[in-house]
Order: C-alpha cells, then sequence, then structure tokens
C-alpha cells in the first residue's frame, strides 16, 4: 500500500509535469523582480570600481562585508550563507531553530502562501481525478475551492503559529537550556538538540500530514467545512497510522536523499558568463525537484487516502466531467 | 619679580603630588602622566622586579563548589610613591549581587529590548576575605580584618565589592616591603565569564586576592569591568592546589610536587618565576598530551595539552597553532621567555574559552571543525600570543586594553597568514552545531584584522579613552579590530622590516615591565627614524573613521591625439591620511601623486596621449582603516553588471529555495 502510494504519486505527478512546471515558474516570477532589485543595489554599491572584477570572477570577502554593512531591507539577506548548498541548510535551519524570514521578505512570503493555497485546490483536483482538466479545469477547481482551503490554512496557520511561537520557545529557550545547561560536552549537547528537534519535528509533522490530508478530504469529498475536513483527516490518521507513517517516512527519504544529491552537486564559488548560466539553471533543476518532491506529498497522500476508501470507485480514475468534484462524478455514474 | 609668580605654582604641583601619593585613589589618565616609567626595572638577578610574590595554599571542594584558601603576599613598593593603605582585587565579587558594575556593564553589551535571563544562584561568585594580618619589615604583625573597606574609583558603584583597601599602621615608602598574611574564601560562579565550572571541568582566574599596582602617581587598583580585567605587577608563585585525587591539573608555572592526601585528594604544587598572575584548571576528564616545541634559534619550550575528550584528533592543530606563535612571535618580536607552556581545551559552554594567563591559556574548539576553517587554530595562536602582549610586555588592561588585545590581533593574523594555512569561511547553522565550510577565503586585512567588527563601530571611541569606559557594546571593536587594523596599517606605511624592529625594540625594553601609550610611541619614532606622531594624533587620539574615494574620472579631446584627463579625489571621513592617487593610461601608463589627504578634495589634471582607464586612491591599500574601499577606485570598464547579474541569480536560487521551503505551511 504504501510503495503503491509512493509509486502512484510519482505517476500522477509525471502524468501532470505541467503544473510542477508551473509551480515552479510561480515561484520563478515571483523571485525574479526582487533579484533585479538586488542586483541593482549591487551594481549601484560596486559603481565603477575595480572591486567588481574580483566580485564578476570569484567572491570576494572583503566586498562582502563592506557590501553587508552598508546594507539595509532586501540586500541584508545577501549574504555568503546563499552560496551552495549552505543556502539548503540554512533555509532549513531557519525552520527547525524558529528564524523567521527576514522582515524584508515577509510579504513576498505571505503571498506565495496564498497563491499555494489557492492553487492546491486545483493541483488536488488534478491529482485526485488522475487525468487532464486543462487550464480552465485546474483554475475552476482552484477557485471553487479557494475559500475553504483558505479557511483550513488559516487553521493550519493557528496551530502553526501556536507551534512556533509557544512550543518552540518552550522546547529551546527552556527545556533544551535547562538539560543542556550544566553540559560541557558539545557533542551530548548536540545529541540533545536532535532530540529536541526530533520532538518538535514530530509536533509539526503531525500538524503537516494532518492539514494535508484534510485539505485532500475536502478536495476529494468536496467538503466545505474545513474544521469538518480536520477531524476527518485526524480520523483518517487514527484509522491508519502505519500506512500514513510509512508513506511520509518514505517520502521524507526522498527528500533526505535529494538533499544528499544537492549537497554533492552544488556549486559554490564559479565565475561569470557560461559558467554562471550553467550554475542558474543547476539551481533551477534542484528547485523544481524540490517542486516535484512537494507535489509528489501531495499525490502519494490523495492516492494513499483514496485506496483506504470505503467506496473502491473513489480511487478509480473518473470520467471527464468538468467541473463536478470527484464524488459528484462518481455519484452521476 | 619671578617669586611671587614661582610659588603659588611650586606649592601647586606639591600639593598635587602629596594628594596623589597619600590620597592613593586620585589617578590621572594614564595619557596624563607623562613621560617613560621606571619604577618598574627588573631586579638585576632576576627578569622581573619580583615585588608582589605569592605563597598560595587553596583547597577546591568541588561539591559545594568553592576554594578554601591562604596566601602570604611578599610585597615591596617599587614606586617612588609613600602608600598608607593597600588595595587589593577581589574579583570573584564580580558576580555577588545584581548591581556589581562587571553586570551592570554585562547588562549594556547586550542589545536594547532582548533581556538577560534572570542569574540563577549557581551563577553567584564571591570572594570573602576572613582574615588579613600586615607585617612590615621588621615590626610586628597587625590583623587588619576589622578594617576592611571596599573602594570603587572607577565609577564610585556601592555596590561594588571588587576592590578591597586596608589601612596601614604605618606608610609604606619607596623602597619598604610588607608581608600580607590573607585567608578568604571563594564561590565559584558557574561558567561566568572567563571563569568558574561546568560539569567536572573548573577555569580559574583571577580566583585569589590579588594586590593592585603601586605607581608612582598612587594606587592603580580598577575594579572588576565587563570588557577588561588586567594589571598586576611580576612575582614569583608558589601555589598549592588541593583537589580530588582523580583530577588532573594545569597552572601557570611548572608542576614541581604532587602529594596524595590520606582523605583521597592530591596536592599539586606549582612554581612560577616572573609573573604577573596564576591561572588554573582542573578536571578528571582532560586528556594529557605533551610536545616539545623546537627550533634551531628559539630556546625550547614543553607544550603540554588538556584535551577534551570529544576533541580528540585535534591534538596535532592545537599544538601546531600554540607551536606558530612559539615560532613567529619569537623571531619576530623576542623568544618566549618560559620553558613551558599549557594549552587549555576548554568545556563546552564554560564562557572561559579564549581566555590568557601566564605560561597557561585556553584556546576554543568545535566537536566538528573542519580542517579549512579557522577554528580552533586562530584562538589557539591569539591566546598563545598573549604571553607576549599581557603577561611579558605586561601593559595596563584597564586603560590601554588596545596595547595587548590589539597587538596581538593584529600579530595572530600575520602569523596566520604566514603559515598559509587554508582559511576559508564556515557558516554554522543548527544552533551552531552544524559547519558548512565556504569556498570563500578569509584574508589577513579584513578577517584577521576583524575589519567588519570595526566598520560599524568606527567612530565608537577614541583609544586615549580608558578601556574600562569604552561603550561596553562596541569596545572589542575598538580594542581589537581598531587596533589590529592601524597597526597593519603602519606595517605597510613604515615596510615590515622596520615594523619588526619597533616590535622586536618595543618587546625587549618593555618586557616584564608596564608600558604605557607614550612608550610605544616613542619607540616607534625612534626606531622608524620618523615623527609619527600625526599617525598616532589619527587612530589613537581620535574617534574620526577613514574614508577616501574617487569622485570623478574624465577624459576630455585635447587637441589632435591628446587627452585631457582629469582626476577628482575625495575625502568624505573625517581622519586623515596621506594617500597615493594612481592613474592608469589605456597605452599602459601610470601617473602616481602622493596626496597627503588633507583637504577634502584634489584635483589633478594630465594631457595625454592616451585616454585614462583607471584612478585608484591607495591602490596599495596602505590605509585599511578605510571604512569603504569600493568607492576608492573608478574604471572606464565597470564590470559591476556582470558581477550584479552573476550573485543576483544566485540570490535568487536562495530566494526561491527560502519560498519552497515555506510552502511546507501551505
Amino acid at each position: 500500500m504504501i510503495i503503491a502510494s509512493w509509486i502512484s504519486g510519482w505517476r500522477r505527478v509525471a502524468q501532470a509535469l505541467g503544473m510542477a512546471a508551473g509551480v515552479h515558474a510561480l515561484s520563478f516570477l515571483l523571485a525574479l523582480p526582487l533579484a533585479t532589485l538586488v542586483g541593482d543595489r549591487i551594481a549601484a554599491q560596486l559603481g565603477s570600481s575595480v572591486e567588481a572584477g574580483a566580485v564578476a570572477d570569484g567572491v570576494n570577502n572583503d566586498w562582502w562585508s563592506e557590501f553587508t554593512a552598508q546594507a539595509t531591507g532586501l540586500s541584508t539577506t545577501f549574504t555568503p550563507s546563499i552560496i551552495g548548498f549552505a543556502s539548503t541548510l540554512d533555509t532549513l535551519s531557519r525552520v527547525l531553530d524558529a528564524r523567521y524570514p527576514p522582515a524584508a521578505l515577509m510579504a513576498l512570503l505571505g503571498a506565495y502562501l496564498a497563491l499555494w493555497t489557492f492553487l492546491s485546490g486545483g493541483l488536488l483536483d488534478r491529482y485526485a481525478r488522475q487525468r487532464p482538466i486543462r487550464a480552465h479545469g485546474f483554475f475552476s477547481a482552484a477557485g471553487r475551492l479557494f475559500f475553504r482551503l483558505a479557511r483550513l490554512t488559516a487553521i493550519a496557520g493557528l496551530l502553526y503559529w501556536l507551534l512556533f511561537a509557544y512550543v518552540h520557545p518552550w522546547l529551546f529557550a527552556e527545556a533544551l537550556k535547562d538539560v543542556t545547561r550544566t553540559v560541557g560536552v558539545e557533542r551530548t549537547t548536540f545529541f540533545w538538540r536532535l532530540f529536541f528537534y526530533a520532538i518538535f519535528g514530530i509536533a509539526l509533522i503531525t500538524i503537516n500530514v494532518a492539514v494535508d490530508y484534510a485539505r485532500i478530504r475536502l478536495v476529494v469529498e468536496d467538503r466545505r467545512s474545513a474544521l469538518g475536513a480536520l477531524r476527518a483527516a485526524v480520523r483518517f490518521l487514527w484509522h491508519h497510522p502505519l500506512h500514513v507513517i510509512g508513506l511520509y517516512a518514505l517520502n521524507g527519504a526522498t527528500f533526505v536523499l535529494l538533499l544528499a544529491l544537492w549537497s554533492v552537486a552544488a556549486p559554490g564559488v564559479y565565475g561569470p558568463g557560461m559558467m554562471m548560466w550553467l550554475v542558474f539553471a543547476a539551481g533551477q533543476l534542484y528547485l523544481f525537484a524540490r517542486l516535484a518532491l512537494k507535489l509528489h506529498f501531495l499525490a502519494s497522500q490523495t492516492a494513499l487516502f483514496q485506496a483506504h476508501l470505503a467506496h473502491a470507485r473513489y480511487s478509480a480514475a473518473p470520467v471527464q466531467a468538468w467541473p463536478e468534484s470527484p464524488a459528484a462524478e462518481l455519484i452521476a455514474r | 619679580m619671578r617669586r611671587p609668580i614661582l610659588l603659588p605654582i611650586l606649592i601647586g604641583v606639591v600639593l598635587i603630588a602629596v594628594d596623589g601619593r597619600l590620597g592613593g585613589q586620585q589617578l590621572a589618565p594614564a595619557a596624563a602622566r607623562g613621560g617613560v616609567q621606571a619604577f618598574d626595572e627588573p631586579l638585576p638577578d632576576a627578569l622581573s622586579p619580583r615585588n608582589a610574590s605569592y605563597d598560595i595554599t587553596v583547597r577546591l571542594d568541588p561539591v559545594r563548589k568553592t576554594l578554601q584558601g591562604r596566601e602570604t603576599i611578599r610585597w615591596r613598593n617599587i614606586s617612588s610613591a609613600t602608600t598608607n593603605e593597600l588595595q587589593f582585587h577581589l574579583y570573584w565579587n564580580g558576580w555577588r549581587n545584581d548591581d556589581s558594575t562587571w553586570l551592570r556593564e554585562e547588562r549594556l553589551r547586550t542589545t536594547p529590548g532582548r533581556p538577560r535571563a534572570a542569574r540563577r544562584p549557581d551563577e553567584t561568585g564571591t570572594s570573602d576575605v576572613t582574615s588579613i594580618k600586615v607585617t612590615p619589615a621588621g615590626g610586628p604583625a597587625a590583623d587588619l580584618t576589622s578594617a576592611i573597606r571596599y573602594l570603587a574609583p572607577d565609577d564610585g558603584n556601592a555596590a561594588d565589592r571588587t576592590v578591597m583597601a586596608v589601612t596601614l599602621p604605618a606608610a609604606v615608602g619607596a623602597g619598604g616591603s610588607v608581608q600580607i598574611d590573607i585567608e578568604w574564601t571563594g564561590r565559584i560562579p558557574f561558567a561566568a565569564s572567563r571563569t568558574g565550572w561546568i560539569g567536572d571541568y573548573y577555569f580559574l582566574g583571577q580566583w585569589f586576592p590579588k594586590i593592585g599596582v603601586l605607581e608612582d602617581t598612587g594606587w592603580n587598583t580598577h575594579q572588576f569591568h565587563a570588557a577588561t580585567e588586567f594589571y598586576a605587577d611580576f612575582g614569583v608563585y608558589d601555589v598549592q592546589m588541593t583537589v580530588p585525587g582523580a583530577y588532573k591539573v594545569g597552572a601557570t608555572g611548572r608542576e614541581m610536587r604532587r602529594t596524595d592526601n590520606p582523605d583521597g585528594t592530591t596536592t599539586h604544587s606549582y612554581h612560577a618565576d616572573d609573573v604577573i598572575d596564576f591561572g588554573w584548571t582542573t578536571s578528571p576528564s582532560f586528556i594529557e598530551e605533551r610536545r616539545a616545541f623546537n627550533h634551531p634559534k628559539l630556546p625550547s619550550v614543553e607544550m603540554r595539552l588538556l584535551l577534551r575528550p570529544e576533541h580528540q584528533g585535534q591534538e596535532t592543530r592545537q599544538f601546531a597553532a600554540a607551536a606558530a606563535a612559539l615560532e613567529y612571535y619569537g623571531q619576530w618580536f623576542g623568544a618566549y621567555p618560559y620553558d613551558n607552556l599549557t594549552i587549555v581545551d576548554p568545556a563546552y559552554q564554560s564562557n572561559s574559552d579564549g581566555m590568557e594567563y601566564p605560561t597557561i591559556f585556553t584556546g576554543r574548539a568545535n566537536w566538528l571543525s573542519p580542517a579549512q576553517a579557522a577554528t580552533p587554530d586562530s584562538t589557539v595562536t591569539h591566546e598563545a600570543g598573549h604571553q607576549w602582549w599581557y603577561a611579558v610586555v605586561a601593559t595596563n588592561e584597564f586603560e590601554n586594553g588596545w596595547m595587548d588585545e590589539g597587538f596581538n590581533t593584529w600579530a595572530v593574523a600575520r602569523v596566520l597568514e604566514e603559515t598559509r594555512r587554508s582559511n576559508l569561511l564556515a557558516v554554522r547553522t543548527f544552533g551552531g552545531l552544524i559547519p558548512y565550510t565556504l569556498d570563500v577565503p578569509l584574508s589577513r586585512e579584513v578577517d584577521g584584522d576583524r575589519m567588519s567588527a570595526y566598520r560599524p563601530d568606527a567612530k565608537a571611541d577614541a583609544e586615549t579613552t580608558p578601556t574600562f569606559r569604552y561603550w561596553p557594546r562596541s569596545a572589542n571593536a575598538i580594542t581589537y579590530s581598531k587596533t589590529a587594523l592601524w597597526m597593519h596599517t603602519l606595517e605597510r606605511q613604515l615596510g615590515w622590516p622596520t615594523m619588526q624592529r619597533v616590535m622586536a625594540t618595543y618587546y625587549e625594553r618593555w618586557k616584564f615591565r608596564h608600558p604605557r601609550p607614550q612608550d610605544f610611541f616613542a619607540v616607534v619614532n625612534e626606531v622608524s627614524k620618523q615623527d609619527m606622531t600625526w599617525f598616532f594624533d589619527q587612530v589613537v587620539r581620535s574617534s574620526n573613521a577613514f574614508d577616501y574615494a574617487v569622485q570623478e574620472l574624465r577624459n576630455e579631446p585635447a587637441g589632435p591625439g591628446r587627452t585631457r584627463v582629469i582626476v577628482a579625489v575625495q575625502r568624505l571621513g573625517e581622519a586623515i591620511f596621506p594617500v597615493d592617487v594612481v592613474t592608469t593610461f589605456a597605452d599602459g601608463q601610470q601617473a602616481t601623486e602622493h596626496w597627503d589627504g588633507k583637504d577634502r578634495r584634489a584635483v589633478y589634471t594630465y594631457e595625454r596621449p592616451a585616454r585614462a582607464t583607471l584612478v585608484q586612491v591607495d591602490p596599495g591599500e596602505v590605509l585599511l582603516l578605510d571604512v569603504n574601499r569600493t568607492n576608492n577606485s573608478r574604471t572606464t570598464q565597470p564590470r559591476a553588471g556582470e558581477a550584479a547579474r552573476k550573485w543576483s541569480l544566485a540570490w535568487m536560487v536562495w530566494l526561491q529555495e527560502l519560498m519552497i521551503t515555506s510552502g511546507f505551511f501551505a
């Protein structure tokens, strides 16, 4: 069941690669104007100086330190942590260490999450139906499901906020500090920290999985109540814990594998010209893989849910009958 | 006619002198004292004056976290002043209550709006003298315990008990001596700054009642401050430390005896000559390693490493880093004068990392230390380097902290450059536990001299301000970074051979003594055969920032085959330094102007057969204190667009990844 769902998830993602390309394009288009702005600030700071040559040909930490000292707003995020795999470690560490994104990016990230909420209706609808629904079908589903998914996102946001605002500080600023306060061995502190990451991670993933299945139930069953969908999702987790956990673990392992590959392949410092574009392309390929993997989480969980439904035909590919829900299509037949 | 004018002046001078000698607390600023001090000339048969020697017996109670101690101080007045009191440091009282000067200043070091967690009971440190008896030469002992009082010469803080004084039954004049017998108990603070305990690890600094320094102008005994802590006279130390039998001990000097006691404890007896202080450490967990430092031109030194088990495998790195200091400092400045050196690998979270005491110091290591990153090497070399600038050339760190920390930061950066080891930027994530090394080489100029720390606080304080009065949050930027940068600038201005002679002369002349800033300036002027007063006026006596820039580079037609080149350069900062202005022409020719840098602007005009393609202010980067290096040049073939494109694309990938990771929550 777990492997089948995992494979089915990849099949569903592969059948709708355009959607993966679309969400990738979304991140690209959102990032592009800000990257242009940062580029303008770098260019303005460098001016007509000879320093620019060293900055273009490789890396110049002396200049970087000067730029950072003068940076304001968005430019403050331009630090050496953006280079290669350090970028990945930095962003993951931000989540687990509850380091909030830079203020200059909060609006962008908020917009990104809102767009994801909108798109997730169309994405899940497509993965549940397992057949082409075309752009109008996709956006119609996204629009139709948006407000109920938005309500669910708001509930999820509240849960995440409680987790990060209260549980994380309690775990790391108090409990971990208390446990390790008199520990004079860094390695021991490291393993304690890993243990606390695991506790926090379990809480984080529990919410994440519950919200994911709530989304799936909202879409597949055409539910309107976000709270009802969340309750139903919890019931589903309660009744199928091994399959849910097993699939999530397999997906998590796939994510770790991707990170391991990227840690080897991620380019460090490079020159301008063709190399610059090759490195950029490699970065985009990695980001595409990350997004595809994120979509695979949704698709494989949808497959698992559909496989577990009492009504067998829930899991079958329904006949195209836009704009009805998958459930409505099924009943109509 | 002269007598009526001279008499009041003479009376005034005498009154000021008497007030300074007898009051004992009225200190003139170091810079105002003037002249080269002579009171700390070494004894004929010793390296140092040896005027403050200690016999100490101390017992560690690891259960109650206390020290029980008894000491005999043999103190000789080597100043020209007569004193009717004695002053002592009791620095563990810096953690006695929340209103101590140390804690007040430490609170100011934190960013406003981020209150520090309340101190826990085990963070309290105390030093209580239970008995003090003074025996003058040939006289009877006097019990002065009931006469103990506390002074706060720096800030008048009545809650501060870090300076203790007793009035003597009879004044001690120049050359006079007394014996002081003290009994005290100390409560060891938990992982306090630079001393304390964590787990089974103890690092004990500032742990015994230590007599202040009597100068010609009176006592120089500062309170314990958050950013400064050392000033003491040289002496001979015989210290017996009793600890649980399984504990290993490292300390200033050399172990002479080890006695196992019937109660399961062991007494370690250490002896050190010509040192200004005594620090020690003890833990049952230490792994002990020894290696010899041998060099054809330098005396051999026995190096001892007390290593934490989790850092096994880093022995070679730590020994090599200490040996680098012994080798390069030894060759450049003068040989290390002791025959042993103990490197302590401190416990994690002990807050005692990067701490120097004579012949013993703590490094700083991480469990995961990438081979190409600077930790632990730079810290070990830095603290080993303090044996020269602090332990032997014993400046007054309270007033002139830059003379040890700044000089040492400059010298360490030079050593690391000389050793040519790979030094890459490592970012640490996940609570600082996971390092990741980037292909970003760190430079001596910016990273070794700590330019990035200096730049935002360039105008924070002038170095003539006594160090303990620096603004706490920017104190290190001035003490360490600014000094390292101007020392490196001075090195480039004078050239390394001259600079090396300057520092070697300074070391030779002032080893085992207490030099002041003017003593260093005098050596620079003497050895360089230049009057560098203008330089020290800018970098030491001023808090101004340096910033030179190219304002304009213009090529205009000036007849057939000729181009008129107009170059304008600017001084944007308030500080002044002579700089070269070099213009490069398309035919490869160069024109160099030596600008004194005083005016706000200088304009140079050339008529040449070729256009100018590049103009640079200070292209040799002599002035390392220039806070904005990028504006020092202008080229007609700028590559800013290329650079911006490349790095904005890298930043874009980072931003997309941040967005995608944030997508976890949607």
